[in-house]
């Protein structure tokens, strides 16, 4: 490929116009060719002045800080070989495992039976499937139609799906994404049930915050804080 | 302030300290509650409001719907998950794109509000409500309310009524101290005639997501309810509702008691002690979950977990009477 | 044409360990991750702490990316997290935030307000990139401004642009990118000692 097909094409990437399969390959040279990202970080910043936005700047501080910030880091926690993850997911700091475990709060936020959650349907469109129609499947045979990149996860859902769980265990596991190895701060679910049960009776009001909080993207965990005596004529009368 | 304004605000002041009147003026701070809870629950809404708790902000879309008294509602986080939760009377859809996944809940009974805290002349006993006067938020001319709690077992509320509407344009929740703990601010606010079918559906594609899907238990009864109506309890709370339900990881009905002094509820949870523990449960002690209070405790095979936006003295005093009480009677199974 | 494709091969790329591959994605989004912080804070160098932080939490984040929404559309929303909560965690109060919740990012113009933020050497230096960008582009056939004009400043597709200047898809292609080579050889010129530290990236 002449240099300057190559450059057309990256032009092309750049503006979100080049097909798949040749983004994949242009993408594998880009990461590697700093001549080549050199002229993709020209662009932007071409881009940038001709809207005329603000610290338009040709040695892109910012990329090389948030590269530093993040070489620093790995530094850090210099993981031993043995901690390898399973290819496709080769990092998970510390803080990213919290975001998950958050995430996994956030998706017990509803209540699931005791015996154990029924995999309805992998929707294959985009419509919301109509429920009532929806015969029930047995969990052992999900069907799966995932987009590139994903297939670990999903099958990570699908095998956890299918595990034997003890049944009295409310089942808040079922999709946990790159659980981290080490000690995970799991929330208690059972205090998430309750706050959707609580926030019927708790007005408009306080209800929609209720649930704003547990939509939100860092649904955290609740905080534990240490019992203290309570002086009751303290808190009487104002 | 015009003429006719200042001459009725004595009287409005008037109205207010004299506790025992029960006829409402069109202005009153308890008028403006009541017109907003209306403005919350039977009006069709959509907007963008920010969320702030805990030190952190969150900013989510609400589109509210109300036909024939049936309510269907669609929340979403407008930041980075991009999760969405739609109710209606019988259904509770949790859309989690970052998870790919999709919960739904079938209940026995309706998820939406139930009996709304009645405001009633004993509540004045336990709050102050002012009007403080006018103020623009949002552009909109809006009636500013505090409700100021006269002891440590409930908290403060401070409210920017839209007066066109009757919706909160803005809330605060202070706590004993008087600081703000939780505050709401709409960005974008439209009171809508007809809100389509497709403003309630969730704004992804869900191909390839798993659904998960809980039919609901059916209401149970359980006998010894009534048992719970003589607890003592803080100033100014008494027990609004009860119910029972199923819930995961039990096998017995969960209790529900329902507390309230007109303002706060508080919701208290009696379970069957499972014997296995797990990280899943909560443990006894105080916890606290946003801006609401939650405490725990176990006794004689039984869990309590006390629930509500009061500060943590609250929850505490309530489980503890519940704990001496049921102490001193056998609890029927 | 996969909509989004370049961004997610990229993500793809980083997902499999390739942290190279979120530079470029740095590189491409910088500019607007600082403009949208921007709303929130007037300093630059706030502006770009914060922006740093965006990306920070994007790439931790990125195992959890699937895809369903765009890449952008995704890192946009970081971005706002992350200033609001950097805005929340300064003030130690709740603020009313003037929200702009429609995705118009064109809606908030800086420029010209931030003079006293700035080092004089910095602003030499945007000053003159934007003057010599400014004057390659003048300097261009009419047909190149224009296709280069239309996909960055109005952002409208290859497609759409094909179909204003009335010609085949192409050449659009090929005259931004002949548009973008007259530019970029352009600013080699003038900044041949510069653009040795902007390849040294990562």
């Amino acid at each position: 490929m002449s240099n300057e097909e190559l450059d057309s094409q990256l032009s092309a990437m750049f503006d979100d116009e080049l097909p798949a399969t040749e983004c994949e390959l242009l993408a594998r040279r880009l990461a590697r060719d700093e001549q080549l990202r050199g002229r993709w970080g020209r662009y932007a910043a071409i881009g940038a002045c001709i809207r005329g936005e603000h610290g338009v700047r040709l040695s892109a501080p910012l990329a090389s800080k948030v590269s530093a910030a993040l070489t620093q880091e790995a530094a850090a926690r210099a993981a031993p070989a043995t901690d390898r993850r399973k290819p496709g997911i080769t990092w998970v700091t510390s803080l990213a495992g919290l975001a998950t475990a958050a995430a996994v709060a956030a998706i017990a936020i509803l209540w699931i039976r005791a015996q154990g959650p029924v995999l309805v349907a992998q929707s294959q469109s985009g419509p919301v499937p109509n429920l009532a129609a929806q015969t029930k499947m047995a969990p052992s045979t999900p069907v799966t139609a995932t987009p590139p990149g994903a297939e670990q996860s999903a099958g990570q859902v699908a095998a956890a799906l299918t595990r034997p769980r003890p049944s009295r265990e409310p089942d808040s596991y079922v999709v946990p994404l790159a659980v981290p190895q080490g000690p995970a701060l799991v929330p208690p679910t059972e205090l998430a049930n309750y706050i959707v049960a609580h926030s019927v009776y708790s007005g408009p009001l306080m209800r929609r915050n209720a649930l704003s909080a547990l939509v939100g993207e860092d649904a955290a965990a609740p905080q534990v804080i240490t019992l203290q005596p309570i002086d009751a004529t303290v808190v009487t009368g104002k | 302030m015009s003429a006719v304004r200042a001459a009725r605000e004595p009287l409005l002041w008037l109205a207010m300290t004299l506790t025992a009147a029960t006829a409402v003026a069109a202005d009153t701070p308890q008028s403006w509650l009541d017109r907003m809870n209306a403005a919350l629950t039977t009006r069709n809404y959509d907007g963008v409001f920010s969320h702030w708790q805990s030190g952190r902000v969150e900013t989510l879309r609400i589109v509210h719907r109300v036909v024939d008294g049936a309510v269907t509602e669609r929340l979403e986080s407008l930041d980075g998950s991009g999760r969405q939760l739609v109710s209606n009377g019988s259904e509770m859809t949790c859309y989690l794109p970052d998870q790919r996944t999709v919960l739904v809940e079938k209940a026995p009974r309706s998820l939406m509000p139930a009996e709304l805290p009645k405001f009633s002349d004993a509540t004045a006993d336990f709050y102050q409500l002012d009007s403080l006067g006018t103020m623009r938020q949002m552009g909109q001319k809006a009636q500013v309310i505090s409700v100021t709690p006269r002891d440590g077992y409930r908290y403060g509320y401070r409210l920017w009524i839209q007066r066109s509407t009757g919706m909160p344009l803005k809330t605060e929740l202070l706590d004993t101290a008087g600081n703000v703990i939780e505050q709401v601010v709409f960005s974008s606010l439209s009171m809508r005639h007809h809100i389509a079918d497709d403003e309630l559906k969730p704004l992804l594609v869900t191909t390839g997501f798993n659904w998960l899907r809980d039919d609901g238990a059916p209401a149970v009864t359980v006998e010894g309810m009534g048992a719970w109506t003589n607890t003592p309890l803080p100033p100014g709370f008494h027990l609004v509702a009860q119910t029972a339900q199923m819930m995961p990881g039990v096998t017995e009905p969960v209790t529900h008691l329902v507390f309230s002094d007109g303002i706060a509820t508080v919701s208290v949870f009696i379970q069957t002690q499972t014997i296995r523990s797990s990280p899943n449960q909560v443990r006894p002690g105080m916890a606290q979950v946003g801006s609401s209070s939650a405490f725990t405790s176990v006794q004689s095979g039984h869990k309590f977990v006390a629930l509500g936006e009061v500060p943590p003295a609250t929850v505490r005093f309530i489980i503890d009477a519940l704990l001496h009480q049921s102490a001193g009677q056998a609890l029927g199974r | 044409m996969t909509a989004d494709a370049s961004d997610l091969s990229l993500v793809q790329r980083v997902q499999h360990g390739d942290r190279g591959a979120f530079d470029v994605l740095v590189l491409k989004y910088q500019h607007k991750v600082v403009k949208l912080v921007m709303r929130y804070v007037r300093n630059p160098a706030e502006a770009e702490d914060i922006a740093q932080d965006a990306f920070i939490k994007a790439y931790r984040a990125l195992p959890q990316f699937r895809g369903d929404s765009a890449f952008y559309t995704w890192l946009y929303r970081i971005a706002i997290n992350t200033a609001k909560n950097a805005v929340v965690a300064r003030d130690r109060n709740p603020v009313d935030f003037d929200l702009d919740m429609t995705n118009n990012e064109e809606s908030y113009e800086m420029q010209g307000r931030l003079k006293d933020s700035e080092t004089p050497e910095a602003l030499v230096l945007t000053d003159e990139i934007r003057t010599t960008v400014n004057a390659a582009i003048a300097n261009l056939p009419d047909d190149l401004r224009t296709a280069i004009v239309l996909r960055e400043l109005e952002g409208l597709s290859y497609e759409e642009i094909a179909a204003t200047m009335d010609c085949p898809v192409g050449t659009v292609r090929s005259r931004i990118f002949r548009a973008r080579e007259a530019i970029d050889s352009r600013l080699r010129e003038v900044f041949e000692g510069g653009l040795g530290r902007a390849e040294e990236i990562g």
